[in-house]
């Protein structure tokens, strides 16, 4: 899946309702892994993955940076402080932001292809 | 909060690492780091020539217009010689200031900051921070102050701990190595990963392959968040060799009473507020171990705990 955010979002995005929050050109997708451990994400998690979490801290960046992932989706509407985002606009990384649940958006997100 | 700066000792510094350091630091600052602060500011009611005054007063080139929390403008040194000029000095400062001033946050890198000032072409930027409170002002004269001192700083640095470190280990060229050395303070969450993007620059420059590079990064991450959480503090040192990468973290205590049931999937000692964070899933230790290729940990119950991990350039360990 091709992502970018200044540009249309792609279907996949569109239905779990996604928003972006940074204005990071674009980034390639395969796959997402969710979790709110961030360890549990630096072992399990695979480079290019998109990463679904309720975390808003900044660490989220950090490990997102650290593993290669691309692109963090906040769910139940979470939203990072400025500064979040600002750090993930610098590392490159992607940060969107869903009103549903983890649950709600990861069975949308199978649903629409994201795991093929 | 604002954290001084982490310890970076390029110990075999020749001319080639230095322009590195230098580039480093660009990212590695803030515009907070380098801001005059606390700002100097004028009220609208306030004449040009009290501001003319105020510059003189604190050799500052322009003074942002401030009611209450509220940003309304900006009166510059230009704005004061043409007030001179065309005899308006006593003109209030709501009258003649620069309205819809752009700002700049105070946690931009110093490298987004420059290209601000080329995008924009102004002599000076009002700091906000996240809550768009005004912070302080920058210049261009005060990035390159703040350049210069770091430069100054981490070149000091880089001396002694060469000169410390070839008087305890002559012959051991292992410190000559030395990429990364900086201190770990506990409970520190928020500068959890600063080590560990460090690292990934360094090896990024040197070509190293991205799956040791993720790796080693990984390694480190979950040292400095190992020592944030349980630590009293600690230091992390990263050396790269012709065959793979060092890291060494060590803390001041109080020590891991049982390592075995530490090295368990799973297995936390860690409380709420980094739980809460994300942190303490008791996957650190077995994480570093997967990522490396050589892995020892010494600790016992009111001692100091030591890391040490291997990340070899060639052979892959795990698959993580």
């Amino acid at each position: 899946m091709k992502l970018e955010t200044n540009a249309q979002l792609p279907a996949v995005l569109l239905a779990i309702q996604a928003t972006p929050l940074t204005n990071t050109s674009e980034a390639n997708i395969q796959g997402c892994y969710i979790s709110d451990l961030l360890s549990d994400v630096l072992a399990h998690a695979q480079p290019g993955m998109l990463w679904a979490t309720v975390q808003v801290h900044r660490n989220v960046v950090s490990v997102a940076a650290t593993k290669d992932i691309p692109a963090v989706i906040f769910t139940c509407g979470r939203k990072p402080e400025a500064s979040v985002i600002a750090e993930a606009e610098e590392e490159g990384i992607t940060l969107l932001v869903t009103p549903l649940t983890t649950y709600e958006a990861a069975g949308k997100l199978w649903q629409a292809g994201l795991h093929e | 909060m604002n954290a001084a700066p982490p310890i970076d000792s390029m110990v075999s510094a020749g001319d080639a690492r230095k322009i590195t350091i230098a580039q480093v630091l660009v990212y590695e600052l803030r515009v907070r780091d380098a801001m005059s602060k606390p700002p100097i500011t004028a009220l609208p009611g306030d004449s040009l020539r009290e501001i003319q005054k105020l510059m003189k007063r604190h050799k500052i080139s322009g003074v942002p217009i401030q009611l209450g929390t509220k940003l309304l403008g900006i009166v510059t040194i230009e704005d004061i010689i043409t007030a001179l000029d065309q005899g308006h000095i006593d003109d209030l400062a709501e009258k003649r200031m620069a309205q819809g001033v752009i700002t700049i946050r105070d946690h931009f890198s110093l490298v987004r900051a420059v290209a601000e000032f080329e995008r924009h072409g102004f002599g000076r930027f009002p700091v906000v921070d996240s809550a768009d409170r005004l912070v302080g002002v920058l210049t261009r004269g005060d990035i390159t102050n703040c350049l210069m001192h770091q430069l100054e700083k981490r070149a000091e640095e880089a001396i002694a701990f060469e000169a410390a470190a070839l008087a305890s280990r002559a012959g051991d060229d292992l410190a000559r190595r030395i990429v990364i050395r900086a201190p770990v303070r506990t409970g520190d969450y928020d500068s959890a990963g600063k080590v560990s993007q460090r690292l990934r620059q360094v090896l990024r420059e040197r070509g190293i392959d991205p799956d040791v590079r993720r790796r080693a990064a990984i390694v480190a991450y979950e040292a400095e968040t190992n020592i944030i959480i349980h630590s009293l503090g600690g230091e992390i040192t990263v050396a790269v060799d012709s065959d793979k990468v060092v890291i060494d973290a060590t803390d001041v205590g109080p020590g891991i009473e049982d390592v075995n049931q530490a090295m368990q999937e799973g297995w936390s000692t860690a409380g709420r507020l980094p739980r809460e964070l994300g942190f303490g899933a008791g996957m650190g230790l077995p994480n570093m171990k997967k990522c490396s290729d050589v892995f020892e940990i010494k600790s016992g119950n009111g001692q100091t705990t030591l890391v040490h991990s291997e990340v070899f350039l060639r052979k892959a360990a795990g698959t993580l």
